[in-house]
């Protein structure tokens, strides 16, 4: 009877810790359900722009062009005058004020988006043609329904009169929304509806060239000299028991080395991806060493010795079979390593990067800022238009450690070879 | 057996001592190895038999603990003389593991590695010419002579033993040491390679270690039985089987230990 008991309180005892196995794995997916939920629905909206339908007589005399042949003149015409002259024009008002709010329903740019347009239409000068301009950040939540109307009018960003003109621009269908090229192409603004993540890709992309280029050579010789060739001694334990500290150090740490040593004793250019990746790359040596060892670890020992039997010196037989074998893993514990940094904030705000940077960055010497830099950058913003594009980045960011896991699990399962 | 009457001594080890880290595993080991015959090392798990092996071709210095103290002469020169080149030690001295390791590439590739990097073949077509020898020598050639390309790990055990075999016999050495070479097959992939080992004895040098004493009639010449670190007796092998001097390697080929 007894022994009967206690067999049903250890089936009982089973049943109870799968059980909280199962709500601990709900809970967890609970959460992150919730996360990804809030970002999508904070950030698809800033994939659309809104932009506003407008004709415009591209008149010569307001353009300043004699002559459509004249680069000179082209290129410097006043289409600043030619939009604002023709978009006050085609709404009613009675006075400055009234003026001053109907052009600042435009984004600032938009002498910028006649003269792309102009440049592309020149046959169309003296023609009254019909230009798509983005609307401004405050016109764009609206259309976007993220603008509360209902609040009295000397606590909203828009006026009573703004919104009549808003309901009158959509009544005659001249409020439309298209795919916002500008979140891929541009950098950051003041702005909410001209900035973009653009410079953010490629000083992401860039600082993680670098620590690629600078972090996987060292770390790799380094796995294959003390896995395969050092002696196995006090010193070597010492660099080993190291070698795991550092991949625990916390980030912003190796950030304060980089503004010690590389920004302030080698005066690198501050801000930049060069410096940013050589930050990263001193975080990122460890957590190669590590996977890469282990994976030379895993080759067979019959390996070693099968090329070594046949005259092979140990150098020929560690570079020829053993770290060909053991390249998916370390490939695949690299690809984490680059994720984890592409994922890093402190110590790119350390030496800078935190900059605001409307240039794209052209090389890794230029200032640039990185997608969770700007993630930061944009959070600290209350403007609604940089709540949806801090969403948006985040999501491409996802989207690149997706990417990068997915290859490193790839790397692992296709290449790795089985040992019977 | 009719035996060669002027015998000549291909590997002479003298009072060899083999430790690792504290433990002595060999005890002053003396003998010789004949030249084109095949020598088997016999002897209780344990007691020593590829830790001698494995001193002939010097397999044993990448053991870091492992220290060998005596000499092994090989034509009458000590490899374990100061600056001996080990690479070209284990050119001559060619060696099959107990578990088949073919490469993890292809079975061409796997047999011309050790000529590649040895520079033994001027162009491609005598690789060509090497990797089929040696794959005919291994008799394994007409079984993969239509799959060169393909992995040497997809053939079976007994083939990919084989395949070790040629890859041994690629670089032309003189000596082929093999560890239990059988102990991973069937008797069938068994039986061929004791025929391929008694079909080389006579332009190699062949010392088996085997824990199966039948293999040991069957393929040797001569027997060393090893216990305990120790030589207990070394001769020919009819004498060992039939009429040992010594009590012990009396019971342990009648299977009273082992
Ligand atoms: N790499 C090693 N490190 C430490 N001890 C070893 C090592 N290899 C073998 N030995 C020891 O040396 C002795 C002889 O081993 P071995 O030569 O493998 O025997 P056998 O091949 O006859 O079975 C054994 O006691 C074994 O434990
Ligand atoms: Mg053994």
């Amino acid at each position: 009877m007894n022994k009967e008991l206690r067999r049903k309180k250890r089936y009982q005892a089973e049943k109870r810790f799968q059980v909280y196995g199962i709500i601990a794995i709900s809970l967890a997916i609970f959460f992150v359900g919730i996360l990804v939920t809030k970002i999508f629905s904070d950030g698809t909206s800033a994939f659309s722009r809104t932009m506003i339908k407008t004709e415009i007589k591209l008149d010569a005399d307001l353009l300043g062009i004699t002559d459509i042949n004249n680069k000179d003149e082209v290129e410097n015409a006043d289409y600043y005058t030619l939009i604002y002259d023709e978009f006050t024009k085609s709404i009613p008002f009675s006075n400055d004020e009234e003026e001053k709010q109907i052009i600042t329903l435009l984004s600032p740019d938009y002498e910028y988006e006649a003269k792309d347009f102009f440049l592309k239409n020149k046959d169309q000068l003296g023609k009254t043609v019909t230009i798509l301009l983005t609307a401004s950040d405050d016109f764009d939540q609206l259309h976007k329904g993220n603008f509360p109307r209902d609040i009295p009018e000397d606590r909203r960003r828009l006026s009573n009169f703004q919104l009549q003109i808003y309901d009158q621009l959509v009544k005659e269908n001249k409020v439309t929304k298209v795919f916002n090229n500008y979140l891929f192409t541009k950098g950051d603004s003041r702005d909410p509806e001209l900035a973009g993540f653009g410079g953010a890709i490629i000083g992401s992309f860039f600082t993680i060239l670098i620590c690629l280029i600078i972090s996987f050579p060292i770390a790799l010789m380094a796995a294959v000299y003390l896995e395969e060739f050092a002696p196995k001694n006090r010193i070597t334990e010492l660099i080993e028991i190291n070698i795991n500290n550092l991949a625990a150090v916390p980030s912003i740490v190796y950030g304060l080395f980089a503004l010690g040593i590389l920004l302030n004793v080698l005066e690198l250019p501050r801000s930049t991806a060069l410096v940013g990746g050589i930050a990263l790359s001193l975080m990122t040596l460890p957590r190669i060493i590590i996977p890469a060892r282990a994976s030379l670890k895993a080759v067979p020992p019959s390996i070693r010795e099968g090329a070594l039997a046949v005259g092979a010196s140990k150098v020929q037989a560690v570079f020829h079979h053993v770290v060909p074998l053991a390249m998916p893993g370390t490939l695949s514990g690299t690809i984490i390593g680059l994720a984890q940094a592409l994922g890093e904030t402190a110590p790119l705000l350390l030496i800078g990067m935190v900059a605001f940077v409307v240039e794209i960055p052209g090389s890794p010497l230029d200032p640039s800022s990185s997608l969770p830099v700007q993630v930061y950058l944009w959070s600290e913003s209350a403007e609604r238009g940089f709540v949806e594009k801090t969403s948006a980045t985040i999501m491409m960011l996802l989207g690149f450690l997706i990417v990068m896991n997915s290859l490193a699990v790839y790397a692992r399962q296709k290449f790795e070879k089985k040992w019977n | 057996m009719e035996l060669n009457m002027n015998r000549e001594a291909k590997v002479i080890s003298k009072n060899v001592d083999v430790f690792y880290g504290n433990k002595q595993a060999l005890f002053d080991i003396n003998l010789e190895i004949f030249k084109n015959e095949v020598t088997a090392l016999i002897g209780p798990s344990g007691c020593g038999k590829s830790t001698f092996l494995r001193c002939i071709n010097r397999m044993n210095d990448v053991i870091d603990i492992c220290k060998i103290s005596g000499e092994i002469e090989i034509d009458g020169f000590n490899i374990y003389k100061q600056g001996v080149d080990v690479v070209r030690l284990r050119e001559k001295v060619g060696m099959v593991f107990q578990k088949p390791n073919p490469f993890p590439k292809s079975i061409y590739d796997n047999i011309a590695y050790g000529p590649n990097i040895h520079g033994i073949a001027q162009n491609k077509q005598e690789l060509d010419e090497i990797v089929e020898n040696s794959l005919k020598k291994a008799a394994l050639w007409n079984e993969v002579k239509d799959r060169l390309n393909e992995p040497g790990t997809g053939l079976s055990g007994g083939q990919q033993q084989r395949l070790c075999i040629a890859r041994a016999i690629s670089i032309n050495p003189e000596i082929i040491l093999m560890d239990e070479p059988c102990s991973a097959l069937d008797p069938i992939a068994t039986a061929k390679i004791e025929e391929l080992i008694d079909s080389l004895k006579s332009s190699y040098t062949i010392v088996i270690v085997t824990h199966s004493m039948a293999q040991a009639a069957r393929v040797s010449q001569r027997t060393g039985f090893f216990h305990l670190g120790k030589l207990i007796e070394m001769d020919e092998t009819d004498k060992i089987f039939k009429n040992p001097n010594n009590k012990m390697t009396q019971d342990y080929i009648t299977g009273r230990f082992g």
